[in-house]
């Protein structure tokens, strides 16, 4: 069992946080991660056959998480799920806390194939080939998506009226 | 276009993602689980040779897919529709005459206590381990006006002698005034040893126009399930013992959920054994029994009479012939989509194997 030690030690805070950020529960981000983990430790001589861990791990947390979205949340009353939304609205009024919290209630309303991407670009840090062998699309579908994130999450109300965030949050491109 | 900056989204996404506090334990859950697993016999749905890469999984696919395209299509070419009689063993019928069909794996005839039995360990069930054959039948019987309901009380006498009993009988009238039957059927049930006798004497009890039997060996089956059923105790048993240590309420969930899962299938296979044991036990033999019909006089037909009944009675037979294509049509529409669906799924399966 010791790989499987080095495995979590090395992996887990960040595919919880991530899974967290995907389905907004801590909850379900632990149960979807543990199920990656208890999965991908039962097929790891498909690792061999990977270039690199960490995308790899990714593919199957992600994997996880759309199990989760498709087989239980929507099953669920949604009172179950308000736990995230509830904490989002605090008395915080720090505006680096505000826009956290204005980016999660952004990220929560983007289409799940959207938040993905943007969770594993902009919070694992993978590369657009990474997040391509993650999620088993083409690095253009990957470079795709995350445009139409990005523009979506600029479009939101939460960050276009800018009176919580900070008014450079959203960038003009040509 | 309209973008979000990208640093202000990362950083804003780290700080979101710290409200998630990360713990300890979940980990110490998650080793002990892959620890009970690793220990615990795999039941796999794919064999390993699925997952390889490359030319043996090709192989594999290929070999599947012409055995499940030969299974539908030999079928279909000889003509035949997978009735439960056809799917037996030697079943063999005969219209218009007397058919017999031999039972090369039923026991011997005259035993009639059933076979030693033992206990199986864990299951609470009382099953034998000797052959388990499973046989049923259907025997058309016609008897003489009036003679419905004494046949029927002939073919329960039967029964009984054997130690049998009487699973259902259904009589029909088709004319009330004269009080009697006109045809019935009954369902027999007697030990499984003693059914190849039953069939023949039930054959004497009137003019038998159609005898079919079949016998179905489970003893695979049966042993499969007592060894299934032995596993997943173990399992069990190794997760209550997980339960007992496990602290964080994802944890607890999680145990709880698949020890529910592994009762689940105990008391499905729990359930499928005591079918079995209940079939072997007893052969089920349906006897349909109708009246001697009277026999009028044709009328010579001629001329164009003739033509015109001749005409209809062709019209009926092409109907018939395309009501009768129509079934196997359907069904091999019917194992195309199947097929197509489980290739679907396969691929599916692998892909999600690989990871």
């Amino acid at each position: 069992m010791t790989d499987l030690a080095a495995w979590l030690d090395e992996g887990y805070p960040q595919s919880v946080r991530t899974a967290y950020l995907i389905l907004g529960n801590r909850l379900d981000a632990e149960d979807a991660v543990q199920e990656a983990f208890l999965r991908a430790w039962k097929f790891r001589d498909a690792l061999a056959k990977e270039s690199s861990f960490k995308p790899w791990l990714y593919r199957v947390v992600v994997n996880a998480c759309n199990s989760k979205l498709r087989e239980e949340i929507p099953h669920r009353d949604r009172r179950d799920n308000a736990e995230g939304l509830e904490r989002l609205v605090t008395d915080d009024t720090s505006s680096r806390v505000a826009l956290s919290h204005d980016v999660r209630r952004a990220l929560g309303d983007l289409p799940v194939h959207l938040r993905v991407v943007i969770v594993l670009r902009y919070y694992a840090d993978l590369s657009e080939r990474e997040i391509a062998v993650a999620i088993s699309r083409k690095p253009g579908t990957v470079k795709s998506r995350l445009n139409e994130a990005r523009r979506r999450l600029a479009l939101h109300p939460a960050l276009r009226d800018g009176s919580r965030s900070q008014p450079s949050a959203v960038e003009e491109t040509g | 276009m309209t973008l979000i900056d990208e640093e202000v989204l990362r950083d804003a996404l780290r700080d979101a993602a710290t409200e998630c506090e990360v713990s300890d334990l979940a980990k110490a859950t998650i080793l002990e689980i892959a620890d009970v697993e690793e220990a615990a016999p795999r039941r796999r749905f794919v064999p390993d040779a699925v997952r390889e890469p490359g030319r043996a999984r090709t192989l594999l696919a290929v070999a599947a897919v012409l055995v499940l395209v030969t299974a539908i299509a030999v079928p279909l070419l000889r003509g035949e529709s997978p009735s439960p009689a056809n799917r037996s063993a030697t079943p063999t019928t005969v219209h218009g005459g007397v058919a017999f069909t031999v039972t090369p794996s039923a026991p011997s005839e005259g035993a009639l206590a059933p076979s030693p039995e033992k206990a199986l360990s864990g299951t609470g069930l009382a099953v034998s381990t000797s052959q388990k054959i499973e046989s049923t039948g259907t025997v058309d019987l016609t008897v003489a006006r009036g003679r419905v309901e004494s046949t029927f009380t002939k073919l329960t006498a039967l029964a009984t002698q054997l130690r049998g009993l009487v699973s259902s009988t259904e009589a029909n009238s088709h004319n009330r005034s004269s009080g009697s039957f006109a045809s019935g059927t009954i369902v027999l049930q007697v030990p499984e040893p003693s059914f190849a006798r039953f069939v023949a004497e039930v054959e004497h009890v009137g003019r038998a126009t159609s005898v079919i039997t079949s016998s179905n060996d489970v003893t695979g089956q049966y042993v499969d399930l007592q060894a299934r059923i032995a596993a997943l105790d173990a399992s069990l048993a190794q997760y209550l013992k997980i339960m007992t240590r496990a602290t964080t309420i994802s944890g607890i969930l999680a145990v709880q959920n698949q020890i529910n899962t592994i009762q689940t299938e105990i008391e499905q296979d729990q359930g499928q054994l005591k079918v079995l044991a209940n079939e072997t036990t007893y052969a089920s033999l349906t006897v349909n029994v109708t009246e001697a019909e009277q026999h009028h006089a044709s009328t010579k037909r001629s001329g164009f009479g003739a033509a015109w009944h001749d005409s209809l009675n062709g019209f009926v037979a092409g109907f018939e012939w395309l009501v009768r294509l129509a079934g196997p049509a359907f069904f091999g529409l019917l194992m195309l989509g199947a097929l197509y669906e489980i290739v679907k799924y396969g691929r599916r399966a692998i892909r999600r194997r690989r990871i």
